[in-house]
């Protein structure tokens, strides 16, 4: 598998000079597969980009498919659809799997981010691409462009997000962004949903100075993400979703932050940057 | 008054290098009367911003009071709202202006809070919020300051605003098509294609000569230029015009400066400038008697009495 990040911010895309070296997109991530297959990993800001540079593939020519797995549908993690190239050219497929509790109800969140109140494009109809659209249940797995996919629902704030353990050839990419762990710290089942990952993708959208009094948020600290990767006895930690107030100087301190603590114990840091790629 | 743009970018933010000089934020413009409350026109992620540095002012001791005109509701013109910090303090007052549909304001406003697609709800909002319809061709009262309004050749119809205080005047002309190839409204044009009717071109032509009216010895006028001419013949039905729209528009209504507004996503800073460069050329050749930008944040223009 090989990962790409098209956008690590959260909440709302973060232009400016100070976030040019980490990236100011929201939530995008790329998994290209041993048989050139690819999956995309939430529909953010980043996503057009990726969309872009997909015109020079088969995409270009009606003749791509791709799966779209989705952790929730807050705006920041579906706003690049609309700017989605491929979904304008007639042949190309797509599934997108995200939570929602049944096809209908999942398809008919994304229609009303396409309301014309908010979308000059009114409706999903009005895509060329083929579109369908699949619910997840927590716990299921299913199959993407060959990876093993299982989903897992966690909490984030009031609201609720999947995660999801991606196995390809007995290797393991998890990704689990916009998470909340109560105080107690992330519950078991959640590290059982990410063992023995060989990388796993972690909210770490705050310092822990900011968490103290946001954890209302649903969202995590960097010693959160840490804590829960050592538990599961993780290999490498990529560090995601970072605040939109954080200057690229901000994260590089929680970098340095990180490595201190998770170097000791063998583990990895990996801080997702737009635009690098990763093997696993 | 004081005209700060905080988000001159359309259709979506775009962060990176290429926009790092003119910016990535989408549609956000302060215009701050000499006295009294800031009048804000867009709430696109250039917001956030905005009201960070508001809340160094009376509204970080929940005092202030802040009106907002919505030119239409897609995504880039309303998104920051949700990160407008003065919304979460208690005794801030926010009163929003857009055009009357169908659905009641609140409600649109709402579904953009609201579950599944963001965390918290309009209603969890301490400030005091106001919602108020307007038809367009109307005008009222924000403190000292005249707005009037006029309806854009736009998919679902925008606004444009014209604002009135301290003896100088602003218009804002986003986001709209020219008056030319079609008409849009509430239908969803797929193709470019669209047969003009007497009925088609009249309307069209009352909407231009509304915009011309508008417009009038405006001191500023922000408008539209998403599009190259190139890119326009591709995109009429986009609803976006182009920098020889804004000029032409702006030497009929007589006005003093014309801020080029609204850049496409890809549009590089270095593309922005060489437009620049080729229509200050234009406005040269013509000898017209206007002055023109290309707004970036951060761009203050100070008019009238100040």
């Amino acid at each position: 598998m090989k990962i790409r990040f098209w956008g690590v911010r959260g909440s709302i895309p973060a232009p400016g000079p100070e976030t040019n070296r980490y990236g100011g997109n929201t939530a995008c991530v790329s998994i290209t597969t041993a048989t050139g297959g690819l999956v995309i990993i939430d529909m953010g800001t980043g996503l057009m980009h990726l969309g872009n540079s997909l015109l020079a593939s088969e995409f270009a020519r009606g003749q791509g498919r791709a799966s779209i797995l989705l952790s929730h549908t807050h705006w920041d993690h579906i706003q690049g659809l609309g700017f989605f190239p491929p979904v304008f050219i007639n042949g190309n497929q797509f599934t997108l799997w995200g939570p929602g509790g049944s096809d209908g109800v999942l398809e008919s969140i994304l229609e009303g981010q396409m309301d014309p109140n908010f979308s000059p494009l009114q409706t999903l109809k009005n895509f060329s691409a083929n579109f369908e659209v699949r619910a997840v249940r927590s716990g299921a797995s299913f199959d993407a462009e060959g990876l093993t996919v299982t989903a897992r629902e966690h909490d984030h704030g009031a609201a609720k997000a999947l995660s999801f353990r991606i196995e390809e050839h007995g290797k393991t990419f998890v990704y689990a962004s916009d998470v909340g762990y109560p105080e107690s710290g992330p519950p078991a089942e959640a590290i059982a949903h990410y063992a023995n990952a060989d990388v796993l993708l972690h909210d770490t959208t705050y310092r822990p100075e900011e968490q103290a009094t946001r954890r209302n948020r649903g969202f995590s600290s960097y010693e959160e993400a840490i804590t829960a990767a050592l538990a599961a006895n993780v290999k490498r930690l990529v560090t995601f979703h970072y605040d939109q107030d954080y200057t690229d100087d901000d994260v590089d301190a929680i970098i340095v932050k990180c490595r201190e603590l998770a170097t000791p114990h063998g583990l990895e840091i990996v801080p997702a940057r737009e635009g690098d790629e990763l093997v696993v | 008054m004081k005209v700060r743009f905080w988000g001159v970018r359309g259709s979506i933010p775009v962060p990176g290098r290429a926009t790092n000089r003119y910016g990535g934020n989408t549609s956000c413009v302060e215009v701050r009367p000499r006295s009294g409350s800031p009048i804000i026109i867009d709430a696109g992620t250039g917001i956030r911003r905005l009201g960070k540095s508001l809340m160094d002012e009376a509204f970080g001791e929940g005092k202030g009071s802040a009106a907002i005109l919505i030119s239409h509701t897609h995504w880039d013109h309303v998104q920051g709202l949700p990160f407008f910090s003065p919304l979460y303090r208690a005794g801030n007052q926010v009163e929003i202006f857009a055009r009357q549909r169908d659905l009641h304001l609140e409600a649109v406003f709402s579904q953009q809070h609201d579950a599944p697609y963001f965390p918290v709800p309009l209603s969890a909002m301490h400030a005091r919020t106001g919602f108020h319809e307007i038809i367009e061709g109307s005008t009222f009262q924000i403190g000292d300051a005249q707005v009037t309004s006029a309806r854009l050749n736009h998919p679902w119809i925008a606004l444009a605003y014209r604002i009135e205080v301290d003896g100088a005047s602003v218009v804002y002309c986003a986001d709209t098509a020219p008056f030319t190839d079609l008409l849009l409204g509430q239908e969803f044009v797929h193709s470019p294609t669209m047969e003009l009717t007497p009925a088609i071109r009249a309307e069209l032509a009352a909407m231009r000569a509304g915009v011309v009216a508008l417009a009038r010895n405006a001191d500023l006028l922000i408008y539209d230029t998403q599009f190259t001419p190139a890119e326009y013949t591709v995109r009429p039905h986009w609803g976006h015009s182009r920098p020889d729209d804004a000029l032409e528009i702006a030497r009929e209504a007589k006005v003093k400066q014309v801020a080029l507004f609204h850049h496409a996503p890809m549009r590089s800073d270095d593309e922005n400038d060489l437009i620049l460069a080729q229509y200050r050329q234009v406005v040269i050749d013509a000898h017209d008697p206007f002055t023109i930008v290309s707004a970036y944040e951060g761009l203050e223009i100070m008019l009238g009495d100040t």
